[in-house]
């Protein structure tokens, strides 16, 4: 499966060519959020008034790539979360007006495939159109339909994505269940921070993908995940995705990790260092946009900018390499019990 | 009893703030433009928007569609059915 | 190119906490949908619903969980269909952990069933409950995989009342690429205040019992479901008994309205005519559908249309959702269960409380238990909001 075109929106200016040169965001606080661009031009205002933050930076991203190629055969999305907002703004309804006269809007648009499906209507695109919503693994196994459509219809193009929002709710129910940081900690000083916990991002990542070399930015020559490995079983299947590729760890120039500062859980990232790849360049990603559950399609996008020569801003590099990288293996957890992995060449 | 002038211009701003149309002010709603089928560009879920804000603001329950389609027509039938429904305004 | 072959089934519905009470209350033409037990809202007393009739306390004991434990009522349904699917399927503890084993399922409820607790953790009113790793769509499906100690491809799908139709669509796609050699796909979801507001407050939600492809039908009842299909490739089931095989699928999607089909049925036209191809089936070889058949003014005349549009003539049809309610997520995957009982007993279930047939249609649905005619293939139609529109074609295993 060949990347052919991308576009993403995330706390760093990656919407323009502003982070692609050198210009980098830095964060006091525990929530990285979006850089969104004026959506005017690209969205009539009768649409963009009932659109919620994840739909405008849906939108934003797809509707671009789709309007550049519009032969685009189907649809697929990952998004854990979707139209949160509006899920929790109905709700609130719900309990506020004890179950009366309630707005339709956030009920329609809570739904997660509204995404998907107001693209298709955008651009009148009847094809394929799924939505996967497997919280940390989402991306990946949108990234696993994707690919097999393109085996079923070596000939088709897909628009591939993965997004999430930032929302006060789910911020909330997180922060219950231990996922971020109890006192805020500034971006620079993230990784290594020596604490439980997180900071909470948000972003959307998409790709025009198909099976067609020319004219590719990247090759994804394999994905795969899966949830609650033990740390034996997750190097197995590392080294199984690169045997497949007919490649060894030592073939591999970079490595691009799930590092989020959080202490209990980074260990993870270190092991896959040390025994798979002690002598390859690290890229970390989280402290450029924070954590969310589909942030592998940011770590993909960046990973593919790493194999077009982008220059990788010094907050992002771990470990440096004085080469461009060309083959990149992207490795990323969310809370040590979903595992996902993908690789990637020029 | 509210002027019909002003019952107006509130039903303008409450579908302006019910419906998110943050380009519009009251003044760019004309009380004979249509609301559906005309530049409003509104559709089927903005009626059922309105059908609560009736409900809400002016404490009238629109039970069906085809009672719906004979009041919400434009700025005028609504006041109209609000004047003559409602007795506490 | 391997097949997918249909070795176990798992369901749990108002009709019923297995496939022989389920198969039974179709078989007697006997609804589900009445009065509600457990469901608390203000809808309780003056709206009929297709509630499961077990609480969550006998759930947890009859799953052997721990009482405290943090499920929603959608996990635990989706828990105890899980395991009847997979100990009718003779699965072992080593098929479920092998990479070759995938778990595909799908929710558009998840956790949302919680509202209550969800509203307090989400606005942060107390110390949080025992349910914060429960509320995502994807909950059931990492608690389900944890438990069982599924180590393959597991996803959650969410594409709103087509949902667990993808599930088993992209569980056969996989099969048949020889990606895997077997999948446990569906869906489920439990009844929430968040999804009857929602539909009540589209005006869709009917108060008595639904009435598709009536003339006077008053939109949906809801229910709530989870079901399971164990999906293996041939070449690694053979000696098993298979049930049925699922022979092929459309996905499309409408490109009209967030919450309505186009006049024109160009997402059902699209699903329909994909699963006839996929499958290789001729339009006239469809011995039955079991429609997606909402009882919205909408659907079931839209459905019709593209049904005669993709086929050319309307094959016998009933919509069982006029026994279980429409269990959005799980609707798919449980009318996949319900198609297969067809084939497996050669039977239609009758389409209930259909009084007043359609006037713009002279095909009327089967309203009658019938024993008559062969069934070899089921068509199976599930459409959601934001267009999504998938159909099932569903044949006997040979």
């Amino acid at each position: 499966m060949y990347i052919k075109d991308l576009s993403c929106i995330s706390p760093q200016q990656t919407y323009s060519q502003a982070f692609l040169q050198g210009r980098i965001e830095h964060f006091k606080t525990n929530h990285y959020l979006a850089a969104e661009p004026s959506y005017e031009e690209l969205i009539p205002s009768s649409k963009l008034r009932r659109m919620g933050k994840v739909m405008r930076m849906g939108i934003g991203t797809g509707l671009p790539l789709l309007n550049k190629y519009p032969e685009t055969k189907g649809i697929i999305l990952a998004t854990s979360e979707g139209g949160v907002e509006d899920s929790m703004n109905f709700l609130n309804q719900v309990v506020k007006y004890q179950e009366g006269a309630l707005t339709p809007t956030n009920f329609v648009q809570s739904t997660p495939n509204a995404i998907a499906g107001l693209l298709a209507l955008m651009t009148k695109n009847t094809g394929y159109n799924v939505t996967h919503v497997n919280k940390g693994l989402a991306f990946e196994s949108a990234l696993t339909d994707a690919s097999l459509f393109l085996e079923e219809e070596p000939g088709a193009r897909l628009l591939l994505g993965g997004l999430d929002q930032f929302s006060v709710y789910n911020y909330n129910i997180e922060l219950l269940a231990g996922a971020y940081k109890k006192h805020f900690v500034d971006s620079s000083q993230l990784l290594g921070s020596g604490s439980p916990g997180t900071v909470c991002g948000e972003g959307s990542a998409m790709f025009i993908v198909d099976s067609q070399k020319k004219g590719a930015l990247a090759q994804i020559k394999g994905v795969g995940q899966g949830s609650g490995l033990s740390l034996a079983e997750l190097m197995e299947r590392l080294r199984a995705l690169l045997t497949s590729s007919n490649l060894v760890p030592e073939d591999i120039d970079a490595v691009v990790l799930g590092y989020n500062g959080d202490s209990e859980t980074d260990t993870w990232y270190d092991k896959v260092r040390q025994e798979l790849f002690p002598h390859q360049a690290v890229y970390s990603f989280k402290n450029l946009v924070g954590e969310y559950s589909t942030v592998s399609a940011f770590a993909l996008w960046f990973a593919t900018q790493l194999l077009s020569g982008f220059m990788p801003p010094k907050e992002a590099v771990l470990k440096a390499s004085g080469e461009k990288p060309k083959r990149i293996l992207i490795y990323n957890h969310h809370r040590a019990v979903q595992h996902g992995y993908m690789l990637l060449t020029v | 009893m509210i002027e019909p002038a002003a019952l107006k211009l509130k039903l303008k701003e409450q579908i302006i703030q019910y419906l998110n149309l943050k380009d519009l002010k009251p003044e760019d709603i004309k009380d004979d433009d249509l609301l559906f089928g005309g530049d409003l560009e509104l559709d089927s879920i903005d009626s059922l928007e309105i059908v609560v804000l009736l409900e809400r603001e002016y404490g009238l329950k629109i039970n069906n569609a085809n009672e719906g389609r004979k009041i919400l027509i434009d700025v005028n039938r609504m006041a109209e059915y609000i004047i003559a429904n409602k007795t506490d305004l | 190119m391997p097949r997918a072959i249909v070795t176990g089934m798992g369901v749990v519905s108002a009709l019923g906490r297995d496939c022989r009470e389920n198969l039974e209350s179709l078989q007697n033409g006997e609804s589900g949908i009445r009065k509600p037990l457990f469901l608390q809202s203000r809808f309780s007393s003056t709206h009929l619903f297709g509630e499961v009739k077990t609480s969550d306390a006998e759930f947890k004991e009859r799953l052997g969980l721990s009482s405290d434990i943090g499920f929603s009522r959608t996990d635990l349904m989706a828990l105890h269909a899980f395991e009847e699917a997979v100990t009718q399927a003779g699965l072992s503890q080593a098929d479920l952990s092998s990479p070759d084993t995938a778990f595909i399922s799908a929710s558009t409820v998840g956790g949302m069933c919680l509202t209550d607790q969800l509203y307090a953790d989400s606005n942060l009113l107390g110390e949080g409950s025992s349910f914060v790793k429960a509320y995502s769509f994807g909950a059931h499906t990492l608690s389900i995989a944890l438990l069982k100690n599924i180590k393959g491809y597991s996803t959650t799908i969410n594409t709103a009342c087509s949902s667990s139709a993808n599930s088993i669509m992209l569980g056969a796609r996989l099969i048949k690429a020889g990606k895997i050699k077997r999948a446990i796909v569906g869906g489920t979801d439990a009844l929430a205040k968040f999804t009857i507001n929602g539909f009540n407050s589209l005006q869709i939600l009917s108060a008595d019992s639904c009435k598709p492809f009536d003339e006077f039908r008053t939109g949906l009842s809801l229910g709530e479901a989870a079901a399971y299909l164990v999906l293996e490739s041939d070449a690694c089931c053979r000696g098993k008994k298979g049930l049925a095989e699922v022979l092929g699928y459309g996905n499309a999607n409408d490109a009209h309205h967030p919450s309505a089909l186009s006049d024109e049925a160009v997402g059902v036209v699209a699903a329909i005519s994909g699963a006839l191809h996929t499958s290789g089936v001729l339009p006239e070889q469809i011995s039955y559908i079991n429609a997606h058949g909402t009882a919205t003014p909408n659907n079931d005349i839209t459905e019709l249309k593209g049904i005669q549009k993709s086929l050319g003539f309307i094959p016998p049809y009933s919509s069982t959702k006029s026994y279980t309610g429409h269990t959005l997520g799980a609707a798919g995957s449980l009318e996949a269960v319900f198609s297969i009982f067809s084939l497996l007993q050669n039977e239609i279930y009758p389409n209930l409380n259909c009084e007043t047939p359609m006037k713009a249609f002279s095909e009327r649905p089967e309203r009658k238990l019938r024993r008559d005619i062969p069934i070899r293939f089921v068509l199976s139609n599930s459409f959601g909001f934001a267009g999504n529109c998938t159909s099932l074609i569903l044949g006997k295993a040979s």
